[in-house]
């Protein structure tokens, strides 16, 4: 297994009386690594602490084996895309990154050249040469990418890139995120509000909740973990008293709540897919009709919760 | 190789600020006090003396004495401040350039624009008073002496205003308060206290080169008075420059 390229150690950080990161622990290896959470959790939090722009309170912050903060050289090392808009309108595509490419100490032949190859990754080359101000929401992520893949560095930051985007953007995005560091062996931290989004790029997940990495690992343990989180699921339809009656008795159930005017019931149970497998054998035994079934808990935050143990 | 790399992006960073700067659209501003400046002087050649006295005084109360310390304020208090603010400074925090280069970079841009807008303003001025009464040798010597005060004093004021802009979150209202309170009303007390502000210094450097108008009533050594300005900017600037290095920017 390969070194680890951020360690951090119980990190805490907090803004006045607001907590982003709190006794925040991860390591991350090479590859694309995931970073999921609803907002809030502290996922632009840890970018930032990756690059610098801020110091952590309490605990320790290793990028590459060396402290982030006041460690600007690091950065020759580092490309960072954050979740928030900061292009420069005025500007075309072509001179944001000759300027982006200065900071980096790049210029003349050396900078068109590699300039020309960034656009042409992102698939820019075209819209190059108009203002980033007419640029639609896709075509500023892949500026913003391409800013911060311009310096070819090792470790690349991408901060929420695929919001705000339609599907199909979003399929572009993500197979171009794979390419990177498939193919231009960029490793990547990227972080989501949405889980499937990251799972289609990397099975290396972190979970975060108000400031916590409650879970990290492989998608599949993850999974697992998923799969045990007590569910609600509300059940409409006909003969509902029978089939409360009998999911009482099931071993998965963890509680059966029938509503008052008998029109649904709505079961807690620990493991959602056993119900679901049941619910054939439960429909035939007890003669009920169902009309739906849903699930109450399909947000990520009800999830992260139970992980975190909240 | 740490120089070069260090010269390629604050050459990078000096051209893209001093376009943003030029670029916003604050020079309606700017447009507006030049035609402003130009209208009083105007009218002043037309109904005043004409002298080189009078135009000298002018210059220096119009522009100066308010203009210089007011655009300064307008455009170094805010240059760092509103880029940390619409988290435009993402890309310069996030290069590897050392920060407090960066900062020099900034304070370079800033200063060149301010020099650049001030100069024209005072030409403008200039051509309203001297072109309708006389234009001569020591007309032309006023401008340039005049002109060579306003990049002295965008110097100065620029490494302060800068500075209030990393330092604070709201760093107009104490640049007023500094402007209009101790460099308008304190500077204006008799006595020693005066001396105590960046306008006294570059008039005391402007009554040796310049023999016309109000500005003849400073006096002082001009080479300490230098010496005192240079001293100012510096400090003002490394102390920018270690605070801009030392901030956190969410």
């Amino acid at each position: 297994m390969s070194d680890p390229i951020v360690i951090a150690k119980d990190v805490s950080k907090w803004y006045g009386s607001v907590i982003g990161l709190n006794n925040f622990n991860i390591e991350v290896r090479s590859g694309i690594t995931g970073i999921v959470g609803p907002n809030g959790a502290g996922k632009s939090t840890f970018f930032k602490l990756l690059v610098g722009t801020i110091k952590v309170n309490i605990g320790s912050m290793l990028v590459m084996g060396r402290s982030p903060w006041k460690n600007q050289s690091q950065l020759k090392d580092i490309g960072f895309c954050p979740d928030y808009e900061f292009l420069p309108m005025d500007l075309t595509g072509t001179d944001f990154l000759r300027f982006v490419g200065g900071l980096h100490g790049m210029s003349g032949q050396t900078l068109a050249k590699r300039s020309s190859e960034v656009l042409k990754l992102v698939g820019m080359t075209e819209a190059s040469d108009r203002r980033m101000g007419g640029y639609s929401k896709g075509m500023k992520q892949r500026m913003k990418i391409a800013g911060s893949i311009l310096h070819d560095p090792k470790l690349l930051l991408l901060d929420e890139p695929l919001s705000g985007t339609d599907p199909v953007v979003r399929k572009e995005l993500i197979d171009m995120i794979k390419g990177l560091n498939r193919e231009h062996g960029h490793d990547i931290i990227v972080s989501s509000h949405v889980l499937f989004e990251v799972e289609r790029m990397t099975h290396d997940v972190a979970l975060l909740y108000k400031g916590r990495a409650v879970a990290s690992g492989d998608i599949s343990e993850i999974r697992d973990l998923m799969s045990d989180h007590p569910h609600h699921i509300v059940i409409q339809g006909k003969g509902l008293v029978d089939l409360a009656k009998s999911l009482v008795d099931k071993p998965y159930t963890v509680s059966v709540q029938l509503w008052s005017d008998r029109s649904a019931i709505t079961v807690e149970v620990s493991r959602p897919d056993e119900l679901f497998d049941s619910m054939p054998e439960l429909i035939a035994e007890t003669g009920c009709q169902i009309e739906s079934m849903r699930s109450l808990d399909d947000d990520l935050e009800s999830l992260f919760k139970y992980l975190a143990g909240w | 190789m740490e120089l070069g790399f260090h010269l390629v992006g604050l050459r990078a960073l000096v051209t893209f600020s001093s376009k943003k700067l030029l670029l916003n659209r604050r020079w309606v501003i700017v447009a507006l006090m030049a035609a402003l400046v130009a209208v009083v002087m105007l009218y002043v050649a037309s109904e005043g003396s004409g002298t080189i006295d009078e135009g000298s005084t002018l210059i220096n109360t119009l522009i100066l004495s308010f203009l210089l310390p007011i655009m300064s304020l307008i455009y170094g208090a805010s240059m760092i401040r509103n880029e940390i603010d619409d988290r435009s400074i993402t890309q310069v925090v996030t290069s590897p350039m050392d920060r407090r280069v960066a900062y020099i970079g900034y304070y370079l841009s800033l200063c060149v624009v301010l020099s650049v807008m001030l100069v024209i303003i005072e030409s403008v001025g200039w051509a309203s008073f001297f072109l309708t009464t006389s234009v001569d040798g020591e007309a032309v010597e006023l401008l340039l002496s005049y002109a060579l005060l306003l990049v002295i004093g965008s110097f100065v004021y620029s490494s302060l205003f800068l500075l209030l802009g990393v330092v604070f979150r709201q760093p107009i209202y104490l640049g007023l308060l500094y402007v209009f309170v101790w460099e308008a009303l304190v500077g204006s007390l008799p006595g020693a206290i005066g001396q105590y502000t960046i306008s006294y210094y570059i008039k005391v450097i402007g009554s040796h080169l310049i023999p016309y108008g109000n500005i003849t009533q400073f006096s002082g050594d001009a080479g300490v008075a230098a010496l005192v300005l240079a001293a100012l900017a510096a400090v003002f600037l490394i102390i920018g420059a270690w605070a801009f290095r030392e901030k956190e920017i969410p």
